[in-house]
């Protein structure tokens, strides 16, 4: 899967944001925050292939977890990622 | 690595970050829904209740309710009462003085409000605003009194 185009994360007052560079109106009452942990993955993935075993490759060489931790956690986020609608 | 990626959370951000974050939107192109904070803008506009639906404001006119940086970093979103060419005159329709800026410094104007959780906007082009608009400007020399009886409040030391 890949990250739909448009979707530019920016950090704003410590947090990160994505900003749906494509769509007339922004809502910021209902706008999409990432953790520091989901903005890294994100900036790290943008315009590849990307599937649950880079996410949590990319993990793995960032934070001191195990790689279990590291799969759940991967799965999970691209799981909101294509609720969210960021992902295709 | 926290569980929650994507939760949903209230964030609330200094205006004088955001309001220039939310500016540089509009001047991409794109048009703003935007959370109220405040009581300024009473009885129409509730704090933390309803939103406001922004766009680039070319041409501000009297009655527009506009967002303005009436001080560096410090941004309101009030009706404007006056325009004597470059100086605008603002005042919030819950308040009873008056602020002052440049044209330049009107950076949007609200083309409508989500009120009460509402989905359907009232546009400030609908008859709704304008009527409302119409009364609560006329009535601004009983406005004290009115917001007194909408909102009574007893100062603690009268108590």
């Amino acid at each position: 899967m890949k990250t739909k185009k448009g979707f530019k994360l920016r950090t704003i007052c410590g947090e990160n944001i994505i900003v749906a560079e494509g769509v007339e109106n922004i809502d910021f009452s209902r706008i999409i925050s990432m953790n520091e942990s989901a903005a890294y993955l994100w900036k790290n993935i943008q315009g590849a292939d990307f599937d649950a075993d880079m996410l949590t490759k990319l993990l793995l060489e960032e934070y001191d977890i195990d790689e279990a931790t590291a799969r759940q956690d991967a799965t999970q986020l691209i799981a909101k990622w294509q609720e969210a609608g960021i992902i295709a | 690595m926290s569980q929650d990626h994507c939760q949903i959370k209230t964030v609330q951000m200094p205006n004088e970050v955001f309001l220039p974050f939310v500016i540089e939107q509009l001047n991409n192109g794109h048009t703003a829904t935007l959370p109220l904070r405040g009581r300024s803008m009473r009885p129409f506009l509730e704090d933390g209740r309803d939103k406001a639906l922004l766009q680039l404001c070319d041409y501000p006119k009297v009655g527009d309710a506009v967002l303005a940086e009436i001080s560096k970093g410090h941004f309101v979103l009030h009706r404007i009462i006056c325009i004597d060419g470059n100086q605008v005159t603002l005042r919030g329709d819950g308040n009873l003085s008056d602020e002052y800026c440049l044209l330049s410094d009107i950076k949007a104007k609200a083309v409508g409000f989500y009120r009460k959780n509402r989905k359907k906007i009232d546009r400030t082009d609908g008859l709704k605003w304008r009527l409302y608009s119409w009364w609560w400007t006329h009535l601004y020399p009983l406005r004290r009194y009115l917001l007194f009886i909408i909102y009574p409040h007893i100062p603690q030391r009268f108590k």
